[in-house]
């Protein structure tokens, strides 16, 4: 089922949660909706649930607007971040939940129960209380459940924070199988960005509210929409400096002069941030935009984490390990296309 | 890490064994005067047949005082009454409680307005209160008179016709007991997860689903503990009567088992310190049974 958010609001009193959200989600994907803590990623996931009703905009699933239909007409299969799973009922009780209050006869809800359960690999648990099951297998049952009903939506709000990182591999690979295998339109919220990235098909990028990027994992990376984007991606972090263009080259402060050919058509004078990506910066060999000092190394096995100052930054570089550098060496610096962008410094908007 | 092995050390360790007795002895100390002694002196009493309080003599060793106790036709009266009155008045306050705090438990207007009103009587004296209904049980100026008269009920003489004495004792009672069961079931109420209730809304469950399938099996624990506690302080009634009837009723109908201890301890002269004693005795295992039985129940309901 495709979803599409049209200039979705959500207030509470002076803070805006949501700003002005507008975004199409495609039939069958994965989608991940990523961002910092408190960038209204949640409000959004309940506004479509319909827990949180919105302030204004609209919300369609296909071709209905929902916007205004109560969270239980809405088919949506929603997974809570700690699973809320009902301490007194048994795993197949659990999972058939739902349509127990269906009116659903008890053979045939336990029949379709069983069936579930065994999509999400719990099915021999299902006598057990919530309280006797492992964090992952809690997890399982919750999306069990929330998928009975045939959801035309499957919401999943932090669905890996409360498992430790072995576990939450497991289940993110665990939410992608079952979610390729039921082809449901799923929406999961997580501020992993490594998460977001394994799984998704398309990443949705939240900040303070506003929408920053829908995109592929891979083209979030490499074709960031602005600068928030470039650093919220990546690590280790984007090397992140600031400089001003003049004479077609970006002056970093602390007068380091980087000649790159997209600076060429940038005005005289523009504050412009440039990101690069550890792995985009080469070290002393034929491709040079500038020059700079190493600072430090680390050797990390198969290569080595090279610290170099440019003006006054210090970036982060991979070198191959035969390579070797002391403290204090001059070294010329090469900036590949993929992975270096310039941004406004001000508006944090993508130049090149 | 300790490693305590020495001779000194041990020596040391002695008297840090002692020290959390000497903690715990002030409150020992009164529980063993004040609680563990009198029992056992009331177990011992109840056995002792022609005691005589100022001698500190008696005639023999047996269950006299039962058999007399359980002859009595005023224990007897007194036993079923208490039994009615639990019968009665639990089922019906626990019912009315569970209502209650749940509705005081949703998010409504003036609900801190309604949770005083509800906790009120608890703070004020069982007497006071009392009078105060013996002023609405008035059979020509009560209020309850009064309210039933709008469903064209004749005005009942609660107080001075024996017959309607246990309704009005049982109306009091149930009355008595709300508040202290709301605050019970209402902590019980807070500590279920909002979370499961968003579950179910989600899951499509209305209100009266979510009551049933969420909200009770989750306060079932408390309703136990409140079943448990009010069935004990209701075997004991007592205070109640004298408010209302100034002692066991008109005709001497109102008796309850403690009354009758008082009654044996008190009004009857000489007193009669063996009969009120087996009439305890007897109390204390039928509290009991019902205790262990309940315990039973809960536990069985738990698997």
């Amino acid at each position: 089922m495709k979803i599409t958010i049209d200039h979705l609001t959500k207030d509470f009193g002076s803070t805006i949660a949501v700003n002005d959200f507008s975004a199409v989600i495609e039939s069958g994907e994965l989608i991940a909706l990523l961002g910092p803590s408190g960038c209204g990623k949640s409000t959004m996931l309940n506004m479509i649930s319909g827990i949180l009703p919105s302030s204004t905009g609209h919300i369609y699933f296909d071709e209905d607007d929902v916007t205004d239909v109560a969270p239980e007409k809405r088919g949506v299969g929603l997974v809570f971040q700690n699973y809320a799973l009902y301490p007194h009922m048994t795993v197949l009780e659990n999972i058939a939940f739902p349509l127990e209050i269906k009116k659903v006869k008890k053979a045939e809800r336990e029949a379709k129960a069983i069936e579930m359960a065994k999509l999400v690999h719990v099915d021999m648990l299902l006598d057990r209380k919530p309280k006797q099951l492992s964090g992952g297998q809690q997890q399982r049952v919750a999306i069990a459940r929330a998928l009975i009903k045939n959801p035309r939506v499957l919401l999943l709000d932090e669905p890996l924070s409360n498992l430790d990182a072995r576990l939450r591999i497991e289940m993110r690979e665990e939410i992608r199988r079952i979610q390729q295998e039921t082809q449901v339109t799923t929406i999961f919220v997580t501020h992993d960005q490594e998460e977001a990235m394994s799984i998704s098909d398309h990443i949705v990028l939240m900040k303070d509210g506003f929408l920053q990027q829908v995109a592929r994992p891979q083209e979030l990376y490499d074709e960031p929409a602005n600068c928030f984007v470039a650093d919220f991606l990546g690590n280790p972090p984007i090397n992140k400096t600031h400089g001003v263009i003049k004479g077609g080259k970006i002056v970093l402060d602390g007068g380091c002069e980087v000649e790159l050919e997209a600076a060429k058509n940038l005005p005289e004078g523009k504050k412009v941030t440039l990101s690069m990506r550890a792995e985009a910066i080469v070290i002393d060999e034929e491709l040079k935009n500038t020059e700079g000092t190493v600072v430090e190394t680390y050797v990390m096995g198969k290569e080595v984490l090279a610290y170099v100052s440019l003006g006054d930054y210090k970036v982060r570089a991979y070198i191959p390990a035969e390579k070797n550098f002391g403290k204090g060496q001059k070294v010329t610096v090469g900036l590949k296309k993929r992975g270096v962008f310039v941004f406004d410094e001000e508006t944090g908007a993508r130049l090149a | 890490m300790s490693t305590r092995t020495t001779g000194k050390k041990k020596g040391i360790s002695l008297s840090r064994k002692i020290e959390p007795y000497l903690y715990l002895a002030p409150f020992a100390i009164g529980v063993l005067v004040f609680t563990l002694y009198p029992i056992i002196n009331v177990v011992l009493l109840s056995f002792k047949e022609g005691y005589n309080f100022i001698t500190k003599d008696f005639t023999s060793w047996g269950f006299g005082n039962y058999l007399y106790v359980l002859k009595d036709s005023y224990f007897l009266q007194a036993y079923k009454n208490t039994f009615m009155y639990v019968f009665v008045v639990i089922p019906i306050s626990t019912c009315l409680s569970v209502v209650i705090a749940t509705l005081l438990n949703q998010k409504i207007k003036f609900s801190s307005l309604f949770q005083t009103a509800y906790f009120l009587p608890m703070v004020t004296s069982t007497i006071a209160i009392g009078f105060a209904w013996r002023f609405m049980f008035n059979y020509k100026s009560g209020v309850i008179n009064y309210l039933l008269s709008f469903f064209g009920v004749e005005a009942i003489n609660w107080l001075q016709v024996p017959q309607y004495n246990f309704p009005a004792l049982c109306i009091y009672g149930i009355w008595a007991i709300l508040p202290f069961t709301i605050i019970l079931l209402l902590s019980g109420l807070q500590n279920i997860d909002p979370m499961y209730y968003t579950a179910a809304k989600v899951d499509g469950a209305g209100p009266i689903k979510s009551f049933f399938r969420i909200t009770l099996p989750l306060l079932a624990p408390t309703i136990f503990l409140v079943l448990c506690v009010n069935t004990i302080s209701t075997f004991k009634v007592y205070n109640e009567l004298f408010p209302l009837f100034q002692g066991a009723g008109i005709a001497n109908n109102m008796f309850t088992v403690v009354y009758y201890i008082y009654y044996q301890f008190r009004v009857k002269s000489p007193a009669r310190y063996g009969y009120a004693a087996a009439a305890a005795v007897l109390l204390f295992i039928t509290v009991f049974i019902f205790t262990m039985i309940q315990r039973w129940v809960e536990a069985k309901t738990k698997n």
